[in-house]
């Protein structure tokens, strides 16, 4: 008896161990032994097998791990996401062009490169790359000329620091860029070998066109994969595409899906879901507009809904004014509402905020927030301006009635007995609902 | 070929009548004309001709003379060559040889040869041409000249009498052979520093080349290892410019220069010509002889050389991964690369980056543990729209303000008021403690060891720390010793009992026997008085 209530809380510890190593990949699918998340990758050695297997089996996603680096070569559900850009490690902001140049043309050399390489000598080497004529020819020089050069190489390298490809050794980056010195780094080669996720190499793409059509071809080869040519490959290619998406994405919205995923979804859903919710945690809510994997821990994201801070809270009031409304809104509305939220709340945000024309940038990354998280699109009002349109998922942040119930009073709004004793809950709890104003 | 708006054409054509005011420069007139190409050729058909000793040449022959693939009618060649002719490259002169034909006959005929400008015009092109065309070659055979010179003027700079004519044209021979070197060398110096370039760098003659061209490196830097030190040491040999071997043979040089001149310019073109010799000796020493602080010229050149070789490797690296397109990851970042930076927007650049490298966390809602526990047990269907169905609950602080309380996380502040309480109360118990086992050992008087009564395990701890102290004073001979502890709150005073029994000394833990003595024991740290609670003792003791 004992031995099997042993057993069993053993086997009730490996799937929690199995869980938070999932977890840890799909925050960040490049773990290694000396980074931050060493204690992760632990896990995730140790049960790499059984990861493997269920990545492999429900997203066709391959994991590599060795006695350093553990890597999950995630192939997007779909390519038309943009709210995953590359990110400076300080300000948070996107990458621009040329860095996005520079880091790839500085993997390229770091790839050439001996075990380690100063920061002086990869600059001289990305000059050299960079003066490749299809370069030039499409605007991007990189000349390490003036400040602004070097604090692109600086952000980019900060990037590799960051994951793990570069180890600094000695110096500082800081004085690179007031040329006033240089740095010293070891080159990871494992880390590096996994960094690119794409299965074929893109030198192997070609792709005929010009433009973005050209971009488009490019991006969908890179992407390709076997096309499947039997009924088990085709719903296994369904699932796969289905999987990706459910653990990736904030919200899978049915009118985005094919017929063949539809179809598939209907039938399978149950079981696609359950077995995300076993291997992370997650929790599917499941409404008739689309799926979400909600997470109920609240860190297998990269962009919270609540979160605190000025930023934080635009956002919140934003979908609650906007969850419900329906229909677009000109962003000239939201500028106005914003407006005044600073000036209600000047007390709790940050000083700027009420600085004139501050509401603009504080919408813009609400805006931003929201629509990464699946909850909002931007769209053209009828007057050509531009304009949001809330998406079904936003009303889950919507404000209810002021309600104060005594216990067996009826609710006001959506008076099923459901919401009623919900409100009824919530007026006695933390009254989420109701209106502070 | 077409000239058409280029305005020097224009021009050219406009002074075609030879009496122009610069006539001085005529003969590089073709240069511009509209049929240059032809010009060019039909004068290179005269230099060849020259180079064989031919001097004059008919018409028909620099007809035959021009390449045969695209040769122009024998009537553009004689109007070319009359052109020529009125720009005074070439001079006519009538042909007085026998015809065979009618028509010939009664056609002007002129035979052609260079005149002495066409001539200069020919040599400065080819010089003009050489120049731009240099590859910057190092000759490893001027090395061995040189050598060869030095070895011979070692030789003659041995002899008593050295034949001054054997000498000077060592030495002239020695200076061609050196600055020729010394001229390649700068122009090979340049050439590099331009392929190493790779902006510039002519990819297919590069590639073509490249292999040769190492090769080359690699054996002139052998060379000039090898035969720049042997040259050095005949330099050493032959010593500086006035004082060594070499200062007679350089005078000799300078004589027989000196002797063509002028009688009464003799003596300063002789000063002229020593200066001369001994500026291009000190040039030749300083090329092949380092001195400290400064590098020769050679040494510059072999490290030049040498780093150029794997500078020239990794070029070719880099071409040729350019070139083949390669699948290796480094071909595919610069691929990528290229996508970047052709891509339409920045939408369209963060979608590859999430393609590409699939470096992003996943992103989801959250629900509150609540809101879940609601769900569970009490299910929404799935068939109801999220307009419906509850929503999440968000915290009325955090609506409030913008700032979180996450729920269920309160950190928790520790009160440690209890510990303190505790460790307040554990530093009294002991102060106390001390204060009572000091007021109990304190003797107010001389008192017999054996008179102390039972001892408590504090004031007995205390006893033997006085003891200790007391016994560690005692030195032979003394009957009566004073310590004081060492905090200065106790004095011990022991004194000897000669003949005195033994003392006990009961304790909790035991029984303390020795040889008895007189003891005093004083509590320094003021009065104290019993009933007084302790910390008015501590405190009066004025520490």
């Amino acid at each position: 008896m004992s031995g099997n209530r042993l057993g069993d809380t053993l086997a009730v510890q490996r799937a929690e161990e199995v869980r938070r190593a999932a977890r840890a990949l799909l925050r960040r699918p490049l773990l290694w032994a000396g980074g931050a998340g060493s204690e992760e990758f632990r896990l995730v050695r140790q049960h790499a097998t059984e990861l493997r297997t269920w990545f492999e089996r429900n997203t066709g996603w391959s994991l590599l791990v060795d006695s350093e680096v553990a890597r999950l070569r995630r192939i997007p559900g779909r390519d038309s996401d943009p709210t995953h850009p590359a990110r400076d490690q300080r300000t948070g902001l996107p990458f621009s062009r040329r860095r996005y140049v520079l880091a790839c043309l500085c993997l390229a050399v770091l790839e050439r490169a001996e075990q380690q390489i100063a920061l002086g000598r990869l600059a001289e080497q990305i000059v050299l790359a960079a003066a490749d004529p299809e370069l030039a020819a499409s605007g991007i020089e990189f000349t390490l000329a003036d400040r602004e050069q070097r604090t692109d190489l600086v952000a980019v390298v900060r990037l590799l620091l960051g994951w793990g490809v570069l180890a600094k050794v000695a110096g500082d980056e800081d004085a690179f860029l007031k040329s006033a010195g240089d740095a010293l780094y070891d080159v990871d080669r494992r880390v590096l070998a996994g960094l690119l996720a794409a299965r074929r190499g893109p030198s192997t793409v070609r792709a005929s066109g010009r433009g973005a059509a050209l971009f488009e071809q490019r991006l969908t080869e890179l992407n390709a994969e076997v096309l499947p040519d039997s009924d088990e490959l085709r719903n296994r290619a369904l699932r796969h595409g289905l999987t990706r998406r459910l653990l990736d994405d904030p919200v899978l919205y049915l009118d985005e899906l094919s017929e063949a995923e539809s179809a598939y979804l209907a039938s399978q859903r149950g079981a696609l879901t359950r077995r995300i919710a076993e291997f992370t945690g997650l929790v599917p809510e499941v409404r008739a507009e689309g799926v979400a994997m909600v997470d109920p821990d609240d860190d297998l994201t990269d962009l919270r809904m609540p979160e605190s801070g000025t930023d934080g809270h635009v956002a919140l009031l934003l979908a609650e004014y906007l969850a419900g409304r329906g229909g677009t809104v000109a962003l000239s509305v939201l500028h106005l509402q914003v407006q005044g939220w600073a000036l209600e709340h000047a007390g709790f945000w940050r000083r700027s905020a009420s600085a004139p024309g501050a509401e603009t940038d504080l919408t813009e990354q609400a805006v931003e927030r929201l629509a990464a998280l699946g909850l909002l699109e931007r769209t053209q009002a009828a007057d050509g301006t531009e304009a949001v349109r809330p998406r079904s998922a936003l009303d889950r942040y919507r404000v209810g009635e002021t309600v104060l119930l005594e216990p067996g009073q009826q609710a006001t709004r959506k008076a099923t007995p459901r919401t009623t004793a919900r409100a009824t809950k919530n007026t006695k709890t933390t009254s989420t609902k109701g209106k502070t104003r | 070929m077409s000239d058409v708006g280029d305005p020097l054409a224009s021009r050219s054509s406009a002074m075609e009548p030879a009496d122009d005011e610069d006539s001085r420069y005529q003969p590089f007139a073709h240069l511009n004309a509209t049929n240059r190409a032809l010009y060019r050729q039909v004068m290179g058909v005269f230099v060849r001709a020259k180079q064989e000793f031919t001097v004059h040449l008919r018409p028909e022959d620099v007809h035959l003379g021009l390449p045969a693939a695209d040769r122009p009618p024998l009537e553009a060649v004689t109007v070319a060559l009359e052109r020529l002719g009125k720009w005074g490259n070439l001079r006519a002169d009538p042909d007085t040889g026998r015809v065979t034909a009618l028509e010939d006959f009664y056609r002007a005929r002129h035979i052609y040869q260079l005149t002495q400008p066409g001539e200069a015009v020919e040599e400065a092109l080819a010089a003009y041409d050489e120049a731009l065309g240099r590859r910057g070659e190092l000759q490893a055979v001027a090395l061995a000249d040189i050598t060869f010179h030095l070895r011979a003027l070692r030789a003659l700079a041995g002899r008593p009498e050295p034949d001054p004519v054997a000498v000077h044209l060592a030495l002239l021979a020695l200076v061609d052979r050196f600055s020729g070197l010394a001229e390649n060398a700068r122009a090979f110096m340049n050439s590099l520093q331009r392929t190493v370039d790779l902006h510039d760098a002519d990819v297919e003659v590069f590639l073509a080349y490249k292999r040769r061209l190492i090769e080359y490196l690699e054996r002139f830097i052998e060379d000039l290892v090898t035969r720049g030190a042997e040259i050095a040491g005949l330099l050493e040999d032959l010593g500086a410019a006035p004082e060594g071997l070499i200062g007679p043979l350089l005078r000799l040089a300078a004589e027989r220069e000196a002797a063509d001149a002028a009688p009464d310019a003799a003596a300063e073109a002789l000063a002229d010509g020593r200066q001369r010799w001994h500026g291009r000796w000190d040039g030749l020493r300083a090329w092949f002889l380092s001195v400290p602080g400064r590098s020769s010229q050679a040494k510059l050149l072999r490290s030049a050389a040498r780093q150029a070789v794997p500078q020239l490797l990794g070029v070719v690296q880099a071409l040729n991964e350019r070139r083949a397109g390669r699948s290796d990851r480094s071909a595919d970042f610069r691929e990528l690369a290229r996508w970047f930076a052709q891509a339409p927007d920045d939408d369209a650049r963060h979608r590859l980056w999430r393609s590409a490298f699939g470096l992003h966390s996943a992103r989801h809602l959250t629900i509150d543990q609540e809101a879940l526990a609601e769900r569970e047990a009490d299910p929404v269907p799935a068939s109801a729209s999220w307009y419906d169905a509850p929503g999440v609950r968000i915290s009325p602080q955090l609506r409030r303000s913008g700032s979180y309380e996450r729920r269920g996380r309160a950190r928790a502040v520790q009160d440690r008021g209890e510990a303190k309480a505790y460790l307040a109360e554990l530093a009294r118990k002991q102060a106390e403690q001390t204060a009572a086992a000091r007021a109990r050992l304190a003797t107010r008087g001389e008192v017999r060891l054996s008179e102390l009564d039972e001892l408590d395990p504090a004031a007995f701890r205390l006893f033997l720390l006085l003891l200790g102290d007391a016994l560690a004073a005692w030195r032979p001979g003394l009957d009566s010793v004073t310590a004081t502890t060492n905090d200065g709150t106790m004095e011990i005073r022991l004194t000897r009992l000669p003949g005195a029994g033994s003392a006990e000394i009961h304790t909790f833990d035991g029984v303390l026997r020795g040889p008895d003595h007189l003891v005093e024991i004083l509590d320094l740290a003021g009065g104290y008085e019993p009933g007084l609670p302790v910390g008015a003792s501590t405190a009066g003791g004025g520490r």
